[in-house]
């Protein structure tokens, strides 16, 4: 399969060197499986083959793409493609400054991140992982929704500036498992992600539901008083914010355009708690690395805040040929960003509840619907979902209804920040938007921050 | 084509299966161009084409897509195992309401088709567009252009065969500020129907653009040297450019039926709303009447027919404050019929729609529309407000995930101070519950205040599909409402 994508880039590299055109091809290629839960029944099984070639042509400072899902019987229909991503550019309009074309300076193929076994899941391994998760754990009023999406995302790269190519494949699965109350309206969930088969075992995800269920099933839920907590995030919710720090943080063409919580005065300075190492890690194989960039450049371990101190911007190659900077290696479909671990052993929510405590901590697993209320203040806006805790200093345990929380990540991540745990886990951030692109961040397992303002705490779920 | 995939229906039903349809689109194309800064960013263009199967087999879906159509049998078997794979985990096992077979054809109204445009056409617009938002003080300027065209064909084992061609028209500016602090600013336009009758070409009105070019350039500077929006309860006053919003994110999607009977919790959440509730719940003041309603002339919320094969319809979701309709397709509401014990709906509101021929259709908002009052202008409503706050412009949006609270931040706001506008302020944001939020609608503007507004991007369901679909709102005005947080 991969010489024969390979043989088709090379072929309409060749295609569009005959007639003078200067092209740049970036292939895609998924096979997509999601297995679908809701009230307990499968509600979609479905899969997808699906390829698409992206052409973008240059000429001088002008630039074009064309975008088809094709297959790779239809070199003719892909041929055309490149006609008209040809055709396009000579009506676009020159640039204001010099879009660099990719030339790669030897071929690079990369396959570690792919697991065959993991990509063909058969639908029974499937439907048995789910079955195991949630043992005995369903009733009438209990019900399970979830997905099981794996499979398989390849991307290939060509241009007309060199003969190389770059192939890039790697197989990959999300697994959530809800369950909700029918008429309370609760709900839990446990996650996870996976690179290859043997990152899979529903145990876990059995353990922490049936850990969370006991939990809910014993507890009235409660309104909270709004007002100021210390916050145990769990690692999704760790995850969703650094994924939106991701983009409002340390983009380099975000910062140019005001888009950004960090200004370039801020490289070198502590912007964040000296427990904060965050880092875009291409030798993490749990976040689908790439090690290379869609330029060509080598990518290695890349430290953007190094004991709470900015180490500096990402320059993706458009970017930085608009505002003049060094691209950095970061032309990729996704980073793989590493939150590193802290200094306390919290393995598990059970070892969470247990720990001694001085204060109440509010444990949040998960953030629903974040958005940025304020780019250039780092302030988002979220809501708690599946399986808040409010742990009183005393030992007992209050289910609370979800609460809003609306905070400038610059002060979550501050000096606020009191521990971190040392456990780590892969966290599963991938989207179903558009093609596939497999993304996962490695975060602590736990996150506590303390004197985070909640502004708005529900009555009801 | 169309002979080979009845074939192909047909013999999956002689497997077993109890329903059986293809959406096969003969093409798809998009054409997107970003102006930003003087700079064509994106000039790009896409065409596919494909075939969705969707069947159903002992209470169960199963779905199979490709863009390769040289081996049918194959797709349909796949659909056919899939389905099968499904089966082994029912619970309620799927029926569909009843329909009447059509055979009929959409066009979406369009003069003159933009895929025949010139784009060397379509970059001079933006260029123009861009050189008008190029003023001192303005730091970024987007100039947008979106257009889709679509030829579908559905086919299903009851005998319907429905051909629609839709074209989609999306256009937008925006300009960004920075304030004497650094801290940016936004303000925008957006294409809506402007009432006109059709949606090609001709609707990008260089005249329309040009005015409002000239508008947002203003008010960005007037946020500029504005003070931050005050932290206190004002009533606000909704301009249709948040309204519509407002309306998408907690009547849109709340009633969404799928949502309702829990087929999202494992991703954008469930609602408030209960099978109890319809014909019973105070969604909201008596002066709320809110409908989906797919029959407005000139919207992508309009498309003819949707992906059951069910001919656009006029839905009544909350009528003069109370719940009574949601956005339903085929099987949603035969469950929901089914697990109250009585017939809340009668059959299918023709809502369920997929955003390609590789998703599976799921309930999706038409246009949800909030039905013009009797408050009168928006001059009218200012004068007779003691203390509220103008909003516009969607800057950031969250809502609970049962669609119960909900915040959001606006481009801008103008403080109406003893029934008169005194001042703009920046970073507005406001912030409620959504029954007590509904339920304090006291002014509702007359049809000058109406606006059909469109979207392109609503998101929903996994895997994601990213839907287009319309908005008609008044202006409206909600009491006591937590602004500045
Ligand atoms: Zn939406």
């Amino acid at each position: 399969m991969k010489e024969r994508i390979l043989e088709t880039l090379r072929d309409l590299r060749a295609y569009a060197l005959d007639r003078g055109y200067e092209i740049v091809l970036d292939y895609h290629e998924e096979d997509s499986y999601l297995m679908r839960f809701a009230n307990s029944a499968i509600s979609l099984n479905t899969n997808e083959h699906l390829i698409r070639l992206e052409i973008t042509a240059f000429a001088g400072r002008k630039r074009a793409s064309y975008e088809l899902i094709t297959d790779l019987d239809k070199i003719n229909e892909m041929k055309q493609g490149v006609d008209v991503a040809a055709e396009m550019v000579q009506h676009a309009q020159p640039l204001e400054y010099d879009p660099t074309i990719p030339a790669f300076a030897a071929s690079f193929a990369d396959e570690s991140a792919y697991d065959e076994d993991l990509a063909q899941l058969a639908n029974a391994e499937k439907l048995a992982y789910f079955n195991r998760a949630v043992e005995g754990l369903e009733t009438d009023d209990l019900q399970l929704s979830g997905i099981f999406s794996s499979g398989e995302t390849i991307a290939a790269q060509s241009n007309t500036r060199s003969e190389h190519t770059q192939f890039w494949r790697a197989s990959d699965a999300q697994v959530n498992a809800v369950l909700a109350h029918a008429t309370l309206k609760w709900e839990v969930i446990a996650e996870q992600s996976a690179q290859c088969k043997a990152d899979l075992d529903p145990e876990p995800l059995r353990r922490d539901l049936a850990y969370l269920l006991e939990r809910y099933q014993t507890e009235t839920a409660q309104q909270i008083p709004l007002g100021r907590y210390d916050i145990v995030f769990g690692s999704s919710a760790i995850a969703d914010m650094l994924n939106f720090m991701n983009w409002i943080g340390f983009s380099g063409g975000s910062m140019k355009r005001g888009f950004s919580m960090l200004a370039e005065d801020k490289v070198g300075k502590k912007v964040f708690s000296d427990k904060i190492t965050l880092v875009d890690d291409p030798d993490q194989i749990a976040t689908f690395p790439f090690k290379r960039d869609f330029t060509g450049i080598e990518r290695k371990p890349f430290p953007l805040f190094e004991r709470g101190i900015f180490k500096g911007f990402v320059w993706f190659q458009d970017d930085a040929d608009e505002f003049g900077a060094r691209p950095t290696g970061h032309t990729v479909m996704h980073k793989s960003l590493a939150l590193h671990g802290g200094e306390v052993d919290v393995a598990s929510l059970q070892a969470l509840v247990g720990m001694p405590r001085q204060k109440d901590l509010l444990y949040i697993p998960f953030l629903h619907y974040m958005n940025i209320v304020n780019p250039s203040k780092g302030v988002i806006t979220a809501s708690s979902r599946f399986g808040a805790l409010l742990l009183k200093k005393d030992g007992s345990l209050v289910v609370p209804y979800n609460v809003r929380l609306t905070q400038s990540l610059l002060d979550i991540f501050s000096d606020k920040v009191a521990w971190l745990s040392r456990q780590t886990v892969a966290c599963n951030t991938s989207m179903s938007y558009g093609a596939r692109n497999p993304t996962a961040i490695r975060v602590p397992k736990f996150m506590c921050v303390e004197g985070l303002e909640i502004s708005h705490s529900n009555s009801s779920y | 084509m169309i002979e080979q995939l009845k074939q192909q229906i047909e013999r999956i039903k002689a497997q077993g299966a109890t329903y059986v349809d293809a959406r096969w689109y003969p093409f798809e194309e998009s054409n997107q161009l970003v102006m930003l800064n003087g700079n064509l960013k994106n000039a790009s263009a896409s065409r596919e084409s494909g075939v969705g199967i969707r069947v159903l087999y002992q209470g169960a879906w199963g779905f199979s897509a490709s863009s390769d159509l040289g081996d049918l049998g194959a797709l349909f078997d796949k659909a056919l195992d899939n389905a099968r794979v499904a089966a082994e985990r029912v619970t309620f096992p799927i029926r569909l309401a009843e329909k009447d077979a059509v055979q009929a054809t959409f066009s979406s109204p369009c003069e003159v088709n933009p895929f025949e445009v010139p784009l060397a056409d379509k970059v001079a617009f933006l260029k123009e567009m861009d050189d008008k938002l190029k003023q001192e003080g303005v730091f970024l300027r987007f100039s947008r252009l979106n257009f889709i065209r679509k030829q579908i064909v559905f086919v299903d084992s009851e005998g319907s065969e429905i051909e629609k061609l839709i074209t989609e028209v999306f256009a937008g500016l925006e300009v960004d500020g920075k304030d004497a602090q650094g801290m940016t600013h936004e303000r925008k336009f957006t294409l809506g129907q402007q009432g006109k009758p059709t949606r090609g070409w001709e609707s990008i009105d260089r005249q329309l653009f040009a005015q409002n070019a000239e508008r947002i350039v203003r008010e960005l500077k007037e946020m500029l040297v504005a003070d931050d929006c005050p932290k206190e309860d004002r009533s606000v006053i909704l301009l249709p450019g948040i309204m519509f919003l407002q309306t998408h994110e907690t009547i849109g999607h709340a009633l969404e039926l799928d949502r309702i009977l829990g087929y999202e919790l494992a991703f954008a959440g469930g609602s408030f709303v209960t099978l109890d509730d319809f014909g019973k719940l105070r969604y909201g003041s008596p002066k709320l009447t809110a409908r989906a309603n797919a029959t407005v002339p000139n919207s992508p919320g309009s498309f003819g027919f949707d992906d059951d094969g069910i001919p656009a319809k006029d839905t009544v979701l909350i009528d003069k404050g109370v719940l009574v309709g949601a956005i339903t397709g085929r099987q949603m509401v035969e469950e929901a019929n089914a697990r109250a014990r009585k017939p809340i709906f009668d059959g299918s509101g023709g809502a369920n729609r997929a955003t390609s021929f590789y998703r599976v259709p799921i309930e999706r908002m038409t246009n949800i529309n909030i039905d013009p009052g009797t408050d009168g202008t928006l001059d009218d409503i200012v004068a007779r407000t003691e203390k509220g706050i103008v909003l516009d412009g969607e800057r950031s949006w969250s809502i609970g995930s049962n669609r119960e609270q909900f915040h959001f931040a606006t481009d801008i706001g103008w403080l109406v101070d003893e029934g008169k506008v005194t001042r703009v302020v920046k970073n507005a944001t406001y912030k409620g519950d959504t029954l007590k939020f509904w339920n304090s609608l006291s002014a509702v503007g007359d049809e000058s205040t109406w606006e059909l507004k469109f979207v392109d991007n609503c998101g929903k369901g996994q895997p994601n599909q990213v839907m287009q679909l319309g908005h008609g709102v008044p202006v409206c005005r909600f009491d006591n409402v937590r602004i500045g947080e």
